[in-house]
């Protein structure tokens, strides 16, 4: 007898709403899928065998093929083992129900347990736009599934519970569809599934940052407008503490990217979701990480980091360690925002808006500018920046090299702004800038828009033009010019750019296009 | 005596490009052009024996030793000098392009100085110009090429007050001591001399082009010994040291560290009779380390310096009137010569600017630092920093900044 059911799998990003199509007919007993299914879903014949024998159904010993429609759409994940394994049920006659409009998804184990599956988020709302009812989901994606309006989501801990809601035996409690909740920011915090390693540690307070302070207010501009921001200094100056700290000078996120920001944090399952995901991401990817962790893809085309740091910050700690083609790679998502992985089967464009937050050692001993600590060639210095290739470097707006606090500054009694003083200020400015023309960061405003929005009146122009001369800088670095000084102006609460905020945003330019010896001119 | 031969009469128009043709020669160096000169004749007649039939030989021949010993040159540059020779149009049209002169030895205008050492280069591929090695004050500045904040601004300031007490600085283009020489000299608007360790066309350090530049804008010159393609190996700067004390009355050691190659240029300096000052320093500090041991090893011959007025003093030169406490030690002072104040070089510039920069002279390098002593906010500091750096007076080093040009020269003390 033939069953059929809906569920649903994941295109990337984005859920596909898929036809589970089960018949068990009499001949040799075997298993078979079809529709273009990968090595997981395979796999799903021997998941849904044992959780059938274990739930103290039969598993027939007849002839079973499962057609996953459309046929074209490759399918991966666990996330239709529970409507296969239902729709064995159905097909041999264990159950009689009319699943109608309800859709299922959910792994199911050899106990019979319906466990999460990653990307719940987008799979449900792809069926709630196709008009499905009720959807059954794990029990632990309960609120993640909830946060999708207009269909009635039932929570199934084990195959048996599904069972029971597809006979109405037992009316499951009256879900009510929630509405998107709307609430504060809440962290991300919870275990998540399988063995819990050490908890993360909480982000420092830029308080406990000492000194420095150069690089706190580079730190400051860079997060203010959204630029790309390099530190350069000897090991131990403080560069990843200070990057550490970023998670709490963010703003939280608007709706829309809230919502984009939970369906990312889905999909990566990396922890259940109970809420929208209000807080920026910040992604710390080691520097051994291969391309397609940074990019994204695999067979599954799985979201890179650069996706996953979508509306956040994407800290990459020893910078000129990474390998050339990773490097590479983020010029295309730091120019428009996304990124194209390009298969045999079809491109996927995932969305990667990230603000790139970068350290490196000065040089390869790490010690260069400490006076007779530094081992390195004359030069050498020069030439590890310079690792960084010239199209990546006209990406980063903001550079700033960090130098060694000497220990009586650590001891100091002054004490250095907190996170929510600079955080304020970091708020007031992004909200100005988003309140102007153009409603974008300065780091992604376009170049006619930029002038625009700076006012410049015409000596303060004259000053940027004397700056970029002396400088030597093209006409892409003088826009970058103007573009960190209409921030540092943002933060002065500044309407206009004024020759002040020129001579500050002068100080971020990058450090290694510097000659070695400036001749007074 | 190798290679007296060369520069007894004022040398032609052909020898001098002979030379040029020549030195080109890998092999080719002083004594062994010396030997063929005595044996041939003059640059011009080598040229011509190469280019002749059975060249190599001839010149094989020309080379043997004239103590007696039967000692040629390797048949590889016997070979390599009749090449040459073919080539001889090209070469010359090289030199020409790169804008360079060549000053043979018997030129009016080659360096009497340089005529006093053992080995005198046979010739000098010049651009710009040496008039101000013939003043009767030369002093070589040299060092590190990896200084201290603090020894770089000594150089900055002992040539300033070389510079202004009329003296001569030559150097040796490096980066570190003497390119901040160089650059004191250039910001004074005085002529400097730069020695390279190589040829003109691979000068090095690359990143000191303009600064090869504007010493030749200058009314100075940068010079070599060797023909312009030659690159610079660790063997040519020894080498190349022997000219930059030849040419100089007396040679300042600024710093250097235990293995430095400034410490060749003072060994030279002792050989050749010049005098020899080295800067001593703190027993633990590595960029003193060189001076202190030359000091110790050579006490007597090689001399302290213990303030610049005392340099010039001690150089004949007219003491500074900035020594500030002479008069009670007894030192006598003869005169005139003054560093800039920083004061008088802030002239003009706004109040943040004037208290970054003074800041920056009184041995303020991070922007903390700057922060604390000027208690301006971070961005005001920034700024100010900006506009320094865009006049030249000022200069980030690896997050640390530094006073640069007349502000670099500026005397503590007086600011």
């Amino acid at each position: 007898m033939l069953a059929t059911l809906l569920s649903a799998t994941l295109v990337a990003l984005e859920g596909r709403v898929i036809r589970v199509e089960v018949d068990v007919a009499p001949g040799l007993p075997g298993f078979t899928i079809v529709g273009l299914g990968d090595a997981s879903i395979r796999e799903a014949r021997e998941r849904v065998r044992g959780a059938l024998r274990n739930s103290g159904f039969v598993h027939p010993p007849r002839r079973i093929t499962v057609n996953l429609a459309p046929a074209d759409v490759p399918k991966s994940g666990s996330a239709a083992d529970l409507a296969i394994a239902v729709g064995i049920l159905i097909g041999s006659d264990q159950f009689t129900a009319r699943p109608g409009r309800a859709a299922l998804i959910g792994e199911v184990s050899l106990g019979g347990e319906v466990r999460h599956v990653p990307g719940l988020l987008p799979m449900v709302a792809a069926l709630a736009r196709r008009g499905v009812r009720r959807v059954i989901v794990p029990a632990e994606g309960l609120h993640e599934a909830q946060l999708v309006d207009g269909l009635e989501v039932v929570p199934a801990a084990r195959l048996t519970d599904a069972v029971d809601v597809l006979r109405s035996r037992r009316r499951a409690a009256p879900v009510v569809p929630d509405r998107v909740d709307l609430a504060p920011a809440t962290s991300l915090a919870g275990g998540r599934p399988g063995p819990v390693l050490a908890p993360p540690l909480p982000p420092p307070d830029l308080a406990e940052v000492r000194g420095q302070a150069e690089a706190r207010r580079a730190l400051e501009v860079a997060l203010a407008g959204g630029h790309g921001l390099l530190m350069i200094g000897p090991p131990g100056t403080g560069k990843t503490m200070l990057a550490r700290t970023i998670p709490t000078l963010l703003p939280p996120l608007s709706d829309e990217d809230a919502l984009a920001a939970t369906i990312i944090a889905s999909v990566s399952g990396d922890a259940p979701i109970r809420d929208l995901v209000r807080t920026p991401p910040f992604r710390t990817p080691h520097h051994t990480s291969s391309y397609a962790a940074i990019v994204g893809g695999g067979p599954r085309l799985l979201p890179g980091e650069v996706t996953r740091a979508d509306n956040g910050v994407l800290f990459l700690d020893e910078l000129t360690e990474f390998s050339r083609d990773v490097l590479e790679a983020l010029r295309q998502p730091l120019e428009d925002g996304r990124v194209s992985i390009v298969r045999a089967s079809g491109a996927v464009t995932l969305p990667a808006r990230f603000q790139l937050v970068a350290a490196t050692n000065p040089c390869p001993c790490g010690h260069a500018g400490e006076e007779g600590r530094c081992t390195c060639a004359v030069g050498a210095p020069e030439r590890y920046v310079g690792r960084i290739s010239g199209p990546l470097r006209d990406r980063i707006d903001v550079w700033v090299t960090l130098v060694r606090v000497p220990g009586a500054a650590m001891v100091q009694a002054i004490e250095p702004e907190s996170s929510a003083t600079v955080g304020a200020r970091i708020a007031a400015a992004r909200a100005r800038q988003l309140g102007r023309p153009g409603r974008r960061l300065n780091a992604r405003v376009s170049g006619r828009v930029l002038r625009a929005i700076s006012l410049l009146r015409p000596d303060a122009a004259r000053h940027l033009a004397e700056l970029a001369d002396a400088e030597r800088l093209s006409g892409r670095g003088t826009e970058r010019l103007l573009r960190v000084a209409r921030t540092v102006a943002d933060l002065a609460g500044s309407d206009a750019v004024e020759d002040e905020h020129l001579d500050e945003a002068a100080r971020w330019r990058p450090s290694a296009s510097r000659p070695l010896l400036a001749l007074p001119v | 005596m190798p290679g007296v031969g060369i520069g007894q009469q004022r040398p032609s128009q052909a020898d001098r490009e002979a030379l040029a043709v020549l030195l080109s020669v890998d092999g080719v160096g002083p004594l062994t052009l010396g030997r063929l000169v005595d044996r041939l004749g003059s640059p011009a007649a080598i040229l011509e024996a190469a280019a002749g039939t059975g060249g190599a030989i001839a010149i094989l021949d020309g080379s043997r030793a004239t103590d007696g010993e039967w000692r040629t040159m390797p048949r590889a540059v016997a070979a390599a000098i009749v090449v040459a020779a073919g080539n001889r149009t090209r070469l010359l049209d090289d030199v020409r392009s790169s804008g360079l002169r060549i000053v043979a030895r018997g030129d009016a205008e080659y360096p009497s100085r340089l005529l006093q050492i053992d080995i005198p280069p046979p010739a000098l591929f010049v651009r710009g110009s040496l008039e101000s090695l013939t003043r009767q004050h030369v002093v070589a500045i040299v060092g590190t090429r990896r200084p201290s904040t603090a020894g770089r601004r000594t150089s900055s300031r002992i040539a300033t007050a070389l510079a202004r007490a009329d003296a001569t600085v030559v150097s040796g283009l490096a980066v570190g001591i003497d390119g901040a020489a160089h650059a004191a000299c250039v910001t004074e608007k005085v002529p400097t001399v730069a020695f390279i360790g190589g040829g003109h066309a691979r000068l090095f350090p690359k990143a000191h082009d303009r600064l090869a530049d504007a010493i030749v804008e200058g009314g100075g010159a940068v010079v070599s010994e060797y023909a312009p393609s030659v690159e610079p190996t660790k063997g040519t700067f020894p080498q190349r040291n022997r000219l930059i004390s030849g040419s100089a009355d007396a040679v300042v050691v600024v710093e250097a560290g235990a293995r430095s190659g400034a410490l060749v240029t003072a060994s030279w300096a002792l050989e050749q009779g010049r005098e020899c000052f080295l800067l001593p320093g703190s027993i633990d500090w590595p960029t003193s380390a060189g001076c202190n041991g030359f000091l110790r090893d050579w006490h007597g011959l090689a001399r302290i310096v213990s303030g610049i007025p005392q340099l010039l003093d001690d150089l004949g030169l007219a003491a500074s009137a900035g020594l500030p406490d002479a008069a009670e030690r007894g030192v006598p002072i003869r005169s005139t010569v003054a560093l800039p104040s920083a004061k008088a070089v802030l002239a003009g510039r706004d109040a943040a600017q004037v208290a970054v920069a003074e800041a920056l002279v009184h041995g303020a390098v991070t922007a903390d630092e700057i922060v604390a002593v000027t208690r301006l906010s971070i961005g005001a500091v920034l700024g100010a920093l900006t506009r320094l750096e865009a006049a030249g007076l000022a200069r980030p080093v690896h997050g640390r900044y530094e006073p640069l040009g007349p502000l670099a020269a500026a005397d503590p003390a007086a600011a």
